[in-house]
């Protein structure tokens, strides 16, 4: 009898544990978002009563014009700013990992104290930067003779604003987890690989990047679920525009739901956001798995 | 025995309103502590004044405390709405006449706490056709009129041997192009010659001068296709393609209010509202208010700001109450002269310690404004429409879609709202 209460116990306590967190979880993320779901299908506004619509939000959806142009963008920016994510901050693990270079501690901290600002005051930092008229950039380029660029009135330069401060942003927090995961290979293999007459290159493709696999994977869905969620900095720095050219289904959920006061077809906008996010991480896991089966 | 009684009832009858009386005067001095929650946001240094204006009747009503709470303008409705729809709404908040529209049916008729006959005749027409829900009942009371309007660099102007005042005095869009260029070309520093904000409200006050609209005559459909509003948006394309215009605005959301202070633009199509920020921060450069160019017609938009409570907020009547006094003439002609904005009231004698002449020009843009734009302005599901308009006018802008596509793509997402 006491040995099964024992058993019992030993079994409830570890949920017990996760119990509060599980709470907050449900509470703040599961039911809004089972609500969300329930909202898509009807047609409501914030002050007025739901009427059930069945699949009428997500029929239009598909006739939608705008829609379909900030599901591309968010498309284009998520793909860009991961990759190049990616590859900054591996780059800047790798450059910092190891205490080859003087004044290594200051430089991690500088590269990541921009993820601890908000959004917003590196968007207006950077408006002030990269302004047209009133920005610094173009001033000294203008004192030197030269026109400016239009770093945030011509649709290319303002995507790609958007992607080089967002890659500025957080390079630096996943530079901390590359750091993490380059610090845990160990060293007996490189001084192998050196023995046997590997270059650094070649120790650099057969042994850093298969073991340092599974945090590539952390940072990718990381920074892709980061990239498909951007409205502070992009509400900043560009306002979506020019025209439609950095407007992303954030932004046009806010849009639809708060300007136009239709919460449903904002709510079935969400839901294909949510699904575009599943998808991605789903690739993801799969192309990692693949990966590692044929090392 | 008799005589008694009789004496005892007449002292009762005499004594009792003087018992009543120390009743009432007990009950004022011991009212029960309100708090008024009050949202409010800044142009300048609004709140501040607003409190400072409002000290007298705080000492006179000891009971009533303020709990200010200010909130950005962009994201003063959706906190609105917020708080409204989570059944929190404020006691009373300062609302645009864009916000008071879209929140029209959530504001608290004020009938039902005071004589509303009496407060109707206090206020301009134009702006009191805010202040009415569907139903007819007045939901809000006018604080302060803007008009929308052209403010110009008159050292600027000089500097190419212009007389402003004078010339502004007749002059049309065409003959302000021509001016533009001479005033570029005088001025080296000086790169256009005017940025619009990029709000579809101050893009429609040029629309109006072109003889465009965004609604049909009756308001129950849109209709920005039409010969004026295509004529406009063609004019101000070119304006923007001849780079007189500059394209930073609507295309790169730069701030037009900075680009006039930093001097690099002559003229700005801003509104009276500017008056209090130039007057503080431009020392290098002569600046004013002058009238607008014609189009087809003269017009500007008007618009303002007013005071409201909502249905459902904790105390109705003390804010209703609040507002009455916030909203008379001492008090909302203090605010108004402090503030620098257009006074709302038919009785109103401000006399301004500056930019008095300024002031006249935005009051008779205000007299020659034709009433639609207003009746335009306040019709709900145009708020509804006027984020996508914008949008599309940037395509037109950028060369994405012709001006035909331009319009009857408004035009269709209208028609969804006013079904």
């Amino acid at each position: 009898m006491t040995k099964f209460k024992k058993g019992t116990r030993q079994f409830w306590i570890p949920y017990l544990f996760l119990l509060p967190n599980v709470l907050i979880f449900a509470l703040f993320v599961i039911i809004p978002a089972i609500q969300g779901l329930a909202m898509s299908f009807t047609d409501h506004g914030i002050f007025t009563e739901p009427k059930f619509v069945g699949f009428a939000n997500f029929v239009e959806l598909f006739h939608d014009e705008v829609f379909w142009i900030t599901f591309k963008n968010t498309l284009v920016y998520s793909f860009l700013t991961v990759i190049m994510l990616v590859a900054v901050s591996l780059l800047l693990a790798l450059l910092l990992s190891k205490s080859t270079v003087k004044f290594e501690k200051g430089f991690r901290a500088a590269f990541y104290i921009p993820s601890l600002l908000s959004m917003i005051t590196v968007g207006i930092a950077w408006r002030f930067i990269l302004g047209d008229e009133m920005g610094i950039i173009n001033y000294f380029l203008r004192s030197l003779g030269g026109n400016g660029v239009p770093w945030l009135t011509d649709g290319t330069y303002a995507m790609l604003s958007v992607i080089m401060v967002t890659v500025w942003t957080y390079a630096g927090y996943y530079m901390l987890i590359f750091i993490s995961g380059l610090q845990a290979i160990p060293g007996e293999l490189y001084e192998a690989a050196k023995v046997d007459g590997a270059s650094p290159w070649y120790s650099f493709r057969k042994i850093t990047i298969p073991l340092l696999a599974p945090t590539t994977l952390v940072v990718s869905i990381l920074a892709t679920i980061n990239a498909f969620k951007a409205y502070e900095l992009i509400t900043t720095m560009t306002k979506g525009g020019p025209g439609y050219a950095t407007k992303f289904i954030v932004q046009q959920v806010y849009q639809v739901a708060f300007a136009e006061d239709r919460m449903g077809y904002a709510s079935a906008m969400s839901i294909i956001l949510m699904l575009m996010i599943g998808a991605f991480t789903v690739f993801q896991f799969a192309a990692n798995r693949r990966g590692s089966d044929n090392e | 025995m008799r005589k008694l009684i009789i004496s005892l009832l007449v002292l009762c009858l005499i004594a009792s309103p003087l018992l009543a009386q120390g009743g009432t005067e007990k009950a004022a001095s011991e009212a029960e502590p309100v708090t008024l929650t009050v949202l409010w946001f800044n142009d300048g240094n609004e709140s501040d004044i607003f409190m400072e204006t409002m000290q007298d009747y705080l000492a006179e009503h000891p009971n009533i405390k303020i709990d200010l709470q200010i909130v950005a303008f962009a994201d003063y409705q959706q906190k609105l709405k917020m708080l409204i729809s989570g059944g929190n709404p404020p006691d009373v908040a300062r609302m645009a006449t864009a916000d008071l529209t879209a929140l029209i049916n959530q504001a608290l008729p004020i009938e039902d706490y005071t004589d509303t006959s009496v407060l109707e005749p206090q206020f301009m027409e134009s702006m009191m056709a805010y202040a009415y829900n569907p139903e007819g009942k007045i939901v809000a009371l006018p604080t302060e009129a803007t008009a929308n309007g052209m403010l110009v660099n008159k050292t600027a102007f000089k500097n190419a041997g212009i007389d402003v005042d004078e010339l502004s005095k007749t002059w049309s869009w065409t003959d302000w192009e021509e001016a533009a260029k001479k005033v570029i070309a005088a001025n080296p520093n000086l790169k256009y010659g005017l940025p619009v904000d990029f709000t579809p409200h101050r893009f429609s006050t040029i629309m109006y001068q072109f003889g465009g609209h965004f609604l049909n005559s009756d308001q129950t459909a849109m209709e920005f296709n039409n010969p004026g509003t295509i004529k406009c948006l063609k004019w101000f394309k070119d304006m923007h393609d001849q780079n007189l215009i500059p394209k930073s605005v609507w295309m790169g959301s730069e701030n037009p209010a900075e680009l006039f202070q930093a001097g690099i633009v002559a003229c700005h199509i801003g509104g009276s509202w500017n008056v209090n920020t130039y007057k503080k921060n431009i020392t290098s450069f002569e600046w004013g208010a002058v009238q607008m160019p014609a189009g087809d017609m003269r017009s500007s938009v008007p618009g303002g700001k007013l005071i409201a409570s909502f249905k459902g907020c904790a105390h109705p009547q003390e804010a209703v109450d609040f507002m009455i006094a916030f909203a008379d003439k001492a008090h909302s002609g203090k605010y108004d002269k402090q503030t620098l904005n257009l006074s709302s009231r038919v009785d109103s004698d401000i006399q301004y310690d500056s930019n008095a002449s300024d002031f006249t020009v935005f009051t008779n843009e205000l007299k020659v404004t034709p009433a639609y734009t207003a009746n335009e302005w306040k019709n709900p599901n145009l708020s509804k429409v006027t984020g996508y308009a914008k949008e599309q006018i940037v395509q037109y802008l950028m060369g994405n879609i012709d001006v035909e596509t331009c319009v009857r793509n408004v035009d269709a997402k209208g028609a969804d709202f006013f079904k």
